[in-house]
């Protein structure tokens, strides 16, 4: 599977024969870094200085390295792959192996932090639970209606909330009972061919 | 095999994994950290650099002190929500393997705060809102712009709720007239019979 780079991104990395490996390698960590941390704009201009290059096309190029990196470890590109791509940069052998060593390097790391940008759901924080029985209300003397009420505590991207929910004993055993079912859909023979195959 | 104080159900097997910790500790020092973790489950500041001094003779790792503590929670805790009596805790933690004499001191300190930790546990149970305080009022109306001699009195209510999922007070403020107050109170002294 090929990248495809589009002009402006071929522009933006033209300028790498100019500066020497050392400098390719000081930008390729540059580039890291933003994916780690997002834009570094005093880095690139300490770099723009001691390569004595304005600090646009410095900006432009760490930009440029971070969306290869970036697609090429999403992808999940082989070698072969990767310098195919890059070929049509037209860089010299030297700054492609550079170039490809940075993306090995770089691979797993740069999939884990693309792991973590997936959308995700609210998920289980804590439960708290109560037991109650009506005695009595204003319309009807001498009853006995329990109820169980719970506080479902929820986590979503570092927000708490909370939702308040109440039934009575015979629904919540339903409700034990159904999620039994979902957990023992696990051991069937469908699901445990699916595990053993992504395993 | 099952235990009261896991509210007969079986002990978890982390909890059985720790005891050996435990018993590296003498059993004075645990009688004292036991202290500090019935200090925190009552609400007031643990004091950890107490804990690691009082471990340090047994040389345990800082993951060991924090498993400690997880599990003289765990214990103390769990037997005042099932109100075990402190013989039977002591006999229950001597079957999982705690030596004599920490499972005697670890259980005379819970009997010394059994109560209070129970009165504890049960302020902290699930409330939803809390009626905090209410304000009255009482006029007289004399007259008003439909008849001229009314003379009647008017009651002023607000209740302050405290709002149990979002925290914060609430003010529900309401007037009645005599009449509707009269029901409101023979009501409030029917439900105050039943309880």
């Amino acid at each position: 599977m090929l990248l495809v780079l589009s002009e402006e991104q071929k522009a933006h990395l033209g300028f790498l024969p100019r500066v020497g490996g050392a400098a390719v390698g000081e930008l390729g960590r540059l580039a890291v870094e933003l994916l780690r941390r997002g834009a570094a704009p005093r880095a690139c201009e300490a770099a723009a200085r001691k390569l004595n290059i304005d600090v646009d096309t410095i900006q432009h190029g760490v930009e440029g390295l971070s969306y290869l990196l970036t697609e090429s470890s999403k992808l999940m590109i082989s070698e072969i792959d990767f310098q195919e791509s890059i070929q049509v940069l037209g860089f010299s052998d030297e700054l492609n192996q550079l170039l490809l060593q940075l993306y090995l390097d770089n691979r797993k790391e740069i999939r884990s932090i693309l792991s973590e940008l997936a959308p995700k759901l609210p998920s289980y924080h804590s439960l708290e639970w109560r037991l109650d029985v009506q005695l009595a209300s204003r319309s009807l003397r001498q009853q006995i209606k329990p109820a169980v009420t719970l506080k479902l505590h929820l986590n979503q991207n570092e927000d708490q909330t909370a939702q308040v929910l109440q039934t009575d004993p015979s629904t919540l055993l339903h409700l034990i009972q159904q999620l039994e079912q979902a957990l023992g859909e696990m051991k069937t023979n469908h699901c445990r061919r699916i595990v053993r195959n992504m395993k | 095999q099952r235990f009261r104080f896991c509210g007969d159900l079986d002990c978890p097997d982390w909890l059985l994994a720790e005891i050996s910790t435990l018993a590296k500790i003498s059993s004075v020092k645990l009688k004292l950290i036991c202290a500090q973790v019935l200090r925190d489950l009552l609400g007031e500041a643990i004091e950890y650099e107490k804990i690691l001094k009082l471990t340090s003779d047994a040389k345990l790792e800082s993951g060991d002190v924090k498993a400690t503590i997880a599990v003289l929670s765990f214990i103390l805790s769990s037997a005042a929500k099932h109100n075990v009596d402190s013989e039977s805790l002591s006999s229950e933690l001597q079957q999982l393997g705690l030596p004599k004499e920490h499972a005697s001191g670890l259980c005379r300190s819970y009997e010394e705060k059994q109560s209070s930790l129970q009165d504890r546990l049960k302020a902290c149970s699930l409330r939803l809102s809390r009626l905090g305080s209410v304000c009255w009022r009482v006029d007289y109306t004399l007259s008003s712009s439909e008849l001229q001699d009314v003379n009647e009195p008017l009651v002023h209510l607000t209740f302050n709720v405290q709002d149990g999922e979002r925290g914060g007070t609430a003010a529900v403020p309401m007037t009645l007239s005599a009449d509707k107050f009269r029901v409101l109170l023979a009501g409030e002294a029917r439900g105050e019979t039943l309880t």
